[in-house]
């Protein structure tokens, strides 16, 4: 009787569909209980199932396709990278949230939000916590499921879609708080991020991208009306150091954005990779990716945590692959530039200052006839995550060296909204491989096709990295020499980054491409 | 009575629009035609415009001049849309005869840039708008600014007006429901009449013609085209042209390129030469020809040499077209060569080179071979 009552406790324990925050604190295993895997970024597999030595006998196990439209008579696309525990796999487009059995790609529900509008172009997905999941929805809400049924909870209002903003980003669960950011650069409004209570859905803190009035950061504007119209969404993922207590994510471009000539200035704090404290939502550090953008180069990419070692130093640091075509490592305890590079072509900037912040040319800047820049709009990387491998010490992004030609279109005095946009160009899309400890690209792979934002990347502990080329295959590559060793073409373009776990004992990985997932897996001898 | 009627009227649309924003209710209908027009090359643009970064549904309900249109394109071509030049060929010239420009509708009712907004935004009426500017010329333009962005810094800072861009009363404003709840209370006007007494059809038009200067701020508004790009020196350009640049070594500018500046505007001129796939539009004219394709050369080990437009070439396979078309394809391997030849590859080595100054210059001398 014991026994049998033991045995049904551990049954229970084992299939019902909870996560135990601790899983974020270490790369995961047995699931992929995060947007980004684990807190820390890096979108790394401890598993050794799948190798370079063996990558080519991965097979296909399943398919999943969605069959649903995107706020339109069009099929939806999966952007969203899956969160798997306990099994189940949760993943989303706008509106609509899926669990499905992570082993066989059955769906057991499909949850559907009556939507208000707003901008429809992709979902992140989801944030688990306990029974519960948490997404964000294009109409501004935040909405809370319970994991077994897809039931709503509750949802909380965040932005406010007549003022263009909307919501994309997969929020994030840190202790007893729900971090949620914000999307939307069409009209001069501010940014800003927010925590919500995990049970109640209540707002516990909104800490606003732009600094106090009166501050010594409130200088690199011309003033509060600037300031307070300048921009700076938060629609990137968010990593956190439970050690240090600190959150750590990117804010978006300054408005208005292209058109600049009314907020002169470095623009604080848009364009920066900000630290903070996720219990009181107040700011520790900033440091700025792109010092007064024009470019509408979101520094919005993951800052990925990487414990390393530094001139034989062991340092806790943070490294962004920018969009603006630069790769920072920082101290992440205290924001202080460790070494600023290149990561594809960039010929905006003139130099560094003393923080290791790229100086931005003012020749560069848009111009009423016109200024050929590198990177292009879509940015030397994008949303799509990158990886780090600490097996390999490098940092992978699928990266483009890009050129178009930037112009001013509204030259009157007050510029407002956009004024300006790009044109044209020609991009090159290009894996590269980033030692950390110098910030040097130790591979590169070039795809012999476009760039553009791509796919996201994923490295493990078998010497493997995945990561889609621009001609719909799903690509694994030998992680120390970028040699590519096994495809398959997903019949349309790799559309999330993607993910890996363990059940049974086969490692699967699972990849979106349009409106299909599908889940590979190396099966078990 | 009248009075009492308009007072309820007006406070009915307050609180439908004040309920918009509030705790989820009966979603507001959708608005209607998130889809693209039937016709020739909607096959394609379905296809290539929803093949990754976005859905189709992207570009429904959106209206572009042709010039803007082609811009479109070349910019998605740049951010790696794929397709063959055929196929970008239709997606323009779907896009150029299905969707034209439409007044003032970019940013309202969910059909802004990738759907931005609300589904039950303001909707704005091109003929309303022009009335409306009437009343703003009249009433409002001394304080608010040419462009409803607040008053100009030639006023002292009491007198200038609000941005009405910016506006909150603006931006939550269904049809003049708000506008004219905040009028109601009294605000000066240039005229001294009470703003109390600009109601019905008058309200519903300065509600029109203020949302349309919100969506004229918008990346999608009408005003998305360069000022002037011919500001370069011809004399150095044609220096540039005959030497530096190197563009001899292919053209001539009595051959190819005779009278090119009478062909294309010095926009398209401008992009064509910095980025020769641009698809561009001659003046008054069609849509310029396709760019040339990359080709292919394929040698087997021991086999022959097989020539033709590049079809698919990535890190495992590829495959072209020969002349006669034959279509060819190969698993990759170490003895399979492979030789690729881009005919424009000398303008995309000339990106790394160009000065903004060169660029400008050759647009100023290809502009002037007329």
């Amino acid at each position: 009787m014991r026994i049998a009552f033991a045995l049904s406790f551990l049954a229970a324990a084992a299939f019902a569909q909870t996560l135990d925050p601790a899983k974020l604190t270490k790369a995961p295993t047995d699931s992929w209980p995060s947007f980004n895997g684990d807190y820390s970024g890096r979108r790394f597999s401890p598993l050794t199932g799948v190798r370079a030595d063996n990558v080519n006998a991965l097979s296909l196990g399943w398919v999943h396709r969605i069959n649903v439209t995107n706020n339109s008579t069009f099929p939806g696309t999966i952007k969203s990278s899956p969160v798997v525990v306990d099994g189940v796999m949760y993943f989303t487009i706008p509106d609509h949230v899926w669990a499905i059995d992570a082993r066989t790609g059955r769906e057991l529900w499909h949850h559907t939000w009556p939507s208000r509008g707003g901008i429809h172009i992709g979902n992140r997905g989801v944030a688990a916590m306990g029974k519960w999941l948490y997404y964000v929805t294009p109409d501004c809400n935040l909405v809370s499921l319970d994991a077994k049924d897809g039931k709503e909870r509750w949802h909380k209002q965040i932005c406010d879609p007549d003022l263009l903003y909307f919501a994309s980003a997969a929020p994030l669960v840190v202790g007893n708080h729900v971090i949620a950011g914000i999307s939307g650069d069409d009209l001069d409004v501010p940014g800003y991020i927010e925590a919500h209570d995990p049970e109640t859905g209540e707002r516990q803190w909104r800490w606003y991208t732009y600094p106090e009035p009166g501050s010594a950061e409130a200088k690199s504007w011309p003033s509060v009306e600037a300031m307070m119209h300048g921009g700076g969404m938060t629609w990137g993922s968010t990593t956190y150091d439970p050690e240090l207590n600190l959150l750590y994510f990117g804010t978006g471009n300054p408005q208005p954005v292209i058109a600049h000539k009314g907020r002169m200035g470095d623009n604080l704090y848009t364009e920066c990779i900000i630290a903070l404290n996720p219990d009181t939502g107040k700011m520790k550090w900033y440091f700025q990716s792109s010092p007064h953008d024009t470019h509408d180069w979101d520094a919005n990419q993951t800052a990925v945590l990487i414990d390393g070692v530094i001139d034989g130093r062991p340092r806790k640091l943070i490294a962004q692959a920018a969009r603006n075509g630069y790769f920072f490592v920082l101290d992440r305890a205290t924001g202080k530039n460790v070494s600023t590079t290149t990561f594809a072509k960039a010929n905006w900037a003139k130099g560094l200052d003393a923080k290791g912040q790229p100086i931005p040319d003012p020749a560069k800047f848009p111009q009423l006839d016109g200024a050929l820049v590198s990177p292009n709009q879509a940015g030397a990387a994008n949303w799509p995550p990158p990886s780090f491998s600490p097996a390999t010490g490098l940092f992978y992004v699928n990266a483009s060296n890009a050129y178009s030609v930037y112009y001013i279109y509204d030259d009157t005095d007050k510029p407002e909204g956009w004024g300006g946009n790009d044109r044209g160009g020609h991009s090159e899309g290009v894996l590269q491989a980033i030692d950390y400890k110098t910030g040097k690209i130790k591979w590169s792979h070039p795809w012999n096709g476009p760039g553009g934002p791509r796919s996201g990347v994923l490295s493990t502990a078998g010497n493997v990295v995945f990561a889609a080329d621009p001609f719909n295959n799903f690509v694994a590559l030998n992680a120390t020499t970028g040699q590519p060793l096994w495809r398959c073409n997903l019949g349309a373009g790799m559309s999330n980054g993607p993910i890996s776990y363990e059940l049974d004992g086969s490692q699967y990985v699972v990849v979106a491409a349009g409106d299909t997932l599908f889940g590979f897996v190396m099966n078990a001898k | 009575m009248k009075l009492a009627y308009r007072a309820l009227f007006l406070a009915t649309v307050f609180v439908a629009a004040v309920n918009a924003q509030g705790p989820r209710g009966v979603p507001p209908a959708k608005p209607a035609g998130r889809t693209l027009p039937d016709a020739p090359g909607r096959d394609t643009v379905v296809r290539v415009c929803g093949a990754t970064c976005h859905g189709p549904e992207i570009v429904a309900g959106k209206g572009y001049s042709r010039d803007n249109w082609s811009a479109v394109v070349n910019g998605m071509i740049a951010r790696g849309a794929k397709a063959n030049a055929t196929e970008f060929g239709e997606v323009v010239d779907y896009l150029v005869k299905n969707l034209p420009p439409r007044t003032g509708s970019a940013g309202t009712g969910g059909a802004g840039f990738i759907g931005a907004g609300p589904d039950d935004a303001h909707v704005v009426d091109g003929e309303g708008a022009q009335r409306g500017q009437s009343i703003y010329v009249a009433e409002c333009i001394t304080c608010h600014g040419n462009r409803g962005r607040g008053g100009p810094d030639s006023l002292p800072r009491a007198q200038q007006g609000a941005d009405l861009v910016r506006s909150l009363v603006v931006l939550k404003d269904r049809s003049g429901a708000l506008i004219g709840d905040f009028l109601r209370k009294g605000h000066p006007m240039q005229s001294g009449k009470s703003s109390a007494s600009i109601i019905g059809k008058d309200l519903v038009d300065l509600s029109h013609f203020l949302h349309l200067k919100v969506t004229d701020t918008l990346r999608s508004g009408p005003f998305n085209t360069p000022v002037n790009v011919l500001t370069g020196n011809v004399k150095e350009g044609e220096a540039y042209f005959n030497g530096a640049g190197g563009c001899t070594k292919c053209h001539s500018v009595t051959g190819d390129l005779a009278g090119v500046g009478k062909k294309y505007e010095p926009v398209a001129l401008q992009q064509k030469f910095l980025f020769p796939r641009t698809f561009a539009f001659a003046r008054g004219g069609g849509r310029a020809a396709a760019g040339k394709p990359t080709t292919l050369t394929v040698t087997p080990a021991g086999g022959k040499a097989v020539s033709g437009v590049l079809v698919h070439l990535d890190d495992f396979n590829v495959s072209l077209r020969d002349s006669s078309g034959e279509y060819f394809s190969w698993k990759r391997t170490a003895s399979l060569k492979v030789e690729r030849n881009d005919p424009y590859a000398e303008h995309v080595a000339l990106l790394d080179k160009y000065t903004d100054k060169n660029i400008h210059d050759t647009v100023a001398y290809l502009e002037s071979i007329k």
